[in-house]
């Protein structure tokens, strides 16, 4: 029994020792920019894209003015949205059905983003 | 009377309130434009006409429709299987019905493309025009009480205003245009036509057409001459696609053939000289090849330039240089 748990922490500390080794030995590989990061990048240019199309709408900078948020900000601080948010906001903006109310919440969602940000949440837009 | 007069008008500001939330645009501009025959708009080539009649028929059982649809357009692209044999795949029991997403990559694991296509009902009845079935979404319901759907538009009859359908128990499922356009609305436009390795959407968006492939190549159900059937169908339409070139030197890289690699990336920053990425690969071929020198001059021009992968580069260069010092 004694001998057992002895051989097991002798084990246990050998095979601890062999994966820290394996950890240290591995360098940061160097590796080829891949197709999935070239399509997942282009994803979120093109979805950037879409929110920039979004705040570039009179009715919205209308909006966006309505509560208090300048619009020429809104735009400048789309580059920093994580590809989440950016994910979430394009795909709102697509399904947005016609009318007033949808278009609001969309509004009230990027609002959302910045005033998180100046709460100390989240960083999304560094530059407030 | 008074009140009756009100009544009267308020019921026709609901209907007009409910006729706005139900219009249909795009439908009724190809149809005003069709009537017209002008021929003002060279951007409308679409026949009369349109019936494909050879597509299968699977009537569908309860709430089956997505398996159905699917095997529908797989037939249609030559891929032998029945919906029983999709059940399994995309059929999700407790939501009786099946996801979107389990729909693409069902077809790519039968070795198909699945391509969503734009929102625009013009360019739906083009690829049908050009032999495709599409296979479509559609909210038979409302926002508010949906109740999806999936079909296959097999055809179209403009003078008729009417669109032709696989749909649930009926093989050539008539309806107009217009209600179509608002039931495919409701489920956001939701249209996806399958492609086989080497065939070509007839949808014009390069961007598209590459993040459909790089899916099917993720996907990996598919040997590599598949996929590099598939690059090179999308270069040839598109030469100078830079995605669609790197994404080709990169299934060289990954198959072992640096040379290939190289002159694949080699041509991508021939043709764009400051795209960072192919730079970087570039060295790490080169660097694979132990031409270190060379290597080391093109992991700094992607360091120079930088970008949303710059820390990539930087391990590049930080490798190269370490090999260079030994």
């Amino acid at each position: 029994m004694k001998l057992n748990s002895y051989l097991r922490k002798i084990v246990s500390t050998a095979l601890l020792a062999a994966f820290s080794l394996v950890c240290i030995q591995m360098p940061a590989m160097a590796d080829i920019v891949s197709t999935d990061q070239i399509a997942t990048e282009q994803r979120n240019e093109i979805q950037r894209d879409a929110v920039r199309g979004f705040l570039d709408r009179a009715d919205v900078q209308a909006q966006l003015e309505a509560r208090g948020v300048d619009a020429a900000d809104a735009l400048k601080r789309v580059d920093s949205l994580t590809a989440t948010e950016l994910a979430s906001l394009s795909e709102q903006i697509d399904t947005l059905p016609a009318g007033e109310g949808a278009l609001g919440f969309v509004i009230g969602l990027i609002v959302i983003f910045m005033l998180l940000d100046i709460a100390g949440v989240t960083d999304v837009f560094p530059a407030i | 009377m008074a009140i009756n007069i009100l009544r009267c008008v308020g019921g026709i500001v609901v209907l007009l309130w409910l006729s706005g939330c139900v219009s249909a645009p795009q439908s009724d501009a190809l149809l005003t434009h069709f009537s017209q025959e002008t021929g003002a708009n060279p951007s409308v080539t679409l026949a009369a006409r349109v019936q494909l009649e050879q597509v299968p028929f699977f009537p569908q059982e309860d709430f089956q429709c997505g398996p159905a649809a699917l095997a529908t357009v797989l037939q249609a692209s030559k891929v032998d299987i029945l919906p029983d044999a999709l059940v399994s795949q995309v059929y999700v029991p407790s939501r009786q019905g099946s996801l979107q997403v389990e729909m693409l990559a069902a077809a790519r694991r039968y070795g198909r493309i699945s391509q969503i296509l734009a929102p625009d009902l013009e360019g739906l009845l083009e690829q049908v025009q050009a032999g495709k079935p599409v296979l479509v979404m559609q909210n038979l319901g409302l926002s508010w009480y949906p109740q999806w759907h999936y079909a296959v538009v097999v055809g179209f009859d403009l003078p008729r205003g009417e669109i032709v359908l696989r749909s649930g128990l009926v093989r050539d499922y008539r309806i107009s245009l217009t209600l179509f356009e608002r039931t495919w609305q409701r489920a956001e436009h939701w249209a996806v036509v399958l492609l086989a390795p080497g065939e070509l959407p007839t949808d014009e968006r390069e961007h598209a057409y590459f993040q459909s492939v790089s899916a099917f190549a993720a996907a990996a159900s598919e040997g590599s001459d598949a996929i590099q059937l598939a690059y090179d169908a999308g270069l040839a339409r598109w030469p100078g696609s830079i995605n669609l070139g790197m994404a080709r030197a990169n299934l060289f890289y990954t198959q072992g053939d640096l040379n290939s690699a190289i002159s694949g990336y080699e041509e991508i920053i021939r043709l764009a000289p400051d795209y960072a990425a192919g730079h970087n690969n570039l060295a790490q071929s080169l660097f694979d090849m132990n031409r270190l020198d060379e290597a080391k001059q093109h992991a700094q021009t992607a360091v120079n330039i930088g970008g949303s992968f710059s820390e990539d580069y930087r391990k590049t260069l930080d490798s190269i240089n370490s090999a260079l010092q030994r």
